[in-house]
């Protein structure tokens, strides 16, 4: 078996400084621009690893996903024109359903809606102040994986929007109250569900 | 000197390789991060997955672990200081988590490549040569580790968690990361031991340490400007 050069404090040294240098580098050229960018050398623009970084403006918080799904004018459907009384009903009374929904003191809770794949949600829920983090999802009818899909996901005290399902099952939001006191969410609907509200 | 030097580069396009692949956002994806923190029930093989998961992929951890088994030969030896790594990161992450200890990620993980670093220095000879002893490998390994549990404590927090289930999906995941750590070690182990069967192993020795100290240096000089910038 071979054995191991002795050890200097020379070559100590030389490794050490390599080590230095070579991090150094990669960090200068490599790393920084494409993280933070912080490009001293211009050498990660002139290589194009800058458009990594996320924009200055941007903060380090949980990221908001917007969907497509989420639109906002729902699409006319061929059975609402062929019920103009309906359609006038909604026009004087804009909401189907409205609900005050308590999320006590540190705790998370779901409200529900049964949809089929193609019909619409419309809503627009508002908090009694606080900033709630919120999850709008989806999850397929009869679906035992525990998949859902992510409409939109972010933290704010109130939201609207139309929503066309992507397939049949329960939508709906799972709120997070992080904050010491309950908030209380009013949450307005309209469109072709079947309340499931807390599952 | 300049067949030192054309090491020395082979060896850098392979470690640009290692952290271009992974880029440098260390943590949990984005759709583990929403199973995180959508999740209210006991989830036992998400979080067992999630954990192996983050073990297999992390790097940090890795090296560290492959400095600390670098001249380990015996498989009681690497058992010994494994099993030390392990006791002391499943210590924090699990207290970490239980009492709700929160330290910021850029600063742990800047203890963390400082581990790498401390190690790297410590097989290239460093403080023998510098202060006549190196001190106790066993405890410095045990420290180390718990610090790495602070870090896996730390992330797996970012999520918050919900209170019910917390013990038994908690401690699914650090079951995972054991499960994690020894898949990674399996395959860490079997490359050193062919290197180990050649010279190159030896010739190549003081470089793997110099390049693992720049790996840690790399992190640690990521894990503070982000930490700077963050502010």
């Amino acid at each position: 078996m071979n054995t191991l050069p002795q050890p200097s404090i020379k070559t100590l040294v030389l490794s050490c400084l390599f080590s230095i240098l070579l991090a150094f580098v990669i960090l200068l050229i490599a790393v920084l621009p494409a993280e933070f960018n912080i490009d001293p050398t211009g050498l990660g623009k002139a290589m194009g690893l800058t458009v990594l970084a996320p924009s200055q403006d941007s903060t380090p918080q949980p990221a908001i996903i917007t969907c497509p799904e989420v639109q906002a004018a729902p699409p006319i459907t061929a059975d609402k024109a062929s019920d103009p009384a309906g359609q006038k009903a909604a026009d004087h009374n804009p909401w189907q359903d409205a609900v005050f929904i308590k999320v006590p003191a540190h705790k998370g809770l779901e409200y529900k809606f049964h949809l089929i794949k193609g019909e619409t949600l419309e809503f627009v829920w508002n908090t009694d102040g606080a900033a709630l983090y919120f999850d709008f999802h989806g999850e397929p009818a009869g679906d035992k994986t525990g998949y859902f899909k992510s409409f939109k996901e972010a933290t704010q005290n109130q939201s609207s929007g139309t929503l066309t399902v992507p397939f049949t099952g329960s939508h709906g939001w799972y709120w997070k109250n992080t904050s010491n006191k309950e908030v209380i969410i009013n949450l307005q609907t309209r469109g072709n569900y079947r309340i499931i509200g807390f599952p | 000197m300049h067949l030192m030097l054309k090491k020395y580069t082979y060896f850098i396009g392979v470690l640009l390789l290692i952290f271009n692949v992974d880029g440098f956002a260390h943590g949990v994806d984005s759709n583990t991060a929403h199973f995180l923190s959508t999740q209210h029930e006991v989830a036992l093989v998400p979080f067992l997955y999630i954990g192996a998961k983050h073990m297999v992929t992390g790097y940090d951890h890795l090296l560290f672990l492959l400095g600390v088994i670098f001249f380990l030969y015996r498989a009681r030896d690497i058992l010994i200081y494994v099993s030390l790594f392990t006791l002391g990161h499943s210590l924090t992450l699990l207290l970490g988590v239980f009492y709700k200890i929160q330290m910021d990620a850029y600063l742990i993980d800047a203890v963390i490549a400082f581990s790498i670093i401390y190690k790297g220095f410590d097989n290239l000879g460093g403080f023998k040569l510098l202060f006549g002893r190196q001190p106790n490998t066993k405890i410095a390994v045990l420290i180390f580790g718990l610090f790495h549990g602070f870090g896996l404590a730390t992330k797996l927090q970012d999520f918050s968690l919900p209170e019910e289930n917390l013990m038994s999906n908690m401690l699914a995941f650090n079951v995972g990361v054991e499960i994690g750590q020894g898949i990674a070690l399996l395959f860490i182990l079997t490359l050193l031991g062919f290197w180990r069967r050649h010279n190159s192993y030896f010739t190549f020795a003081n470089a793997s340490n110099t390049l693992l100290m720049s790996g840690g240096l790399v992190l640690l000089g990521f894990q503070l400007t982000g930490y700077f910038t963050a502010i």
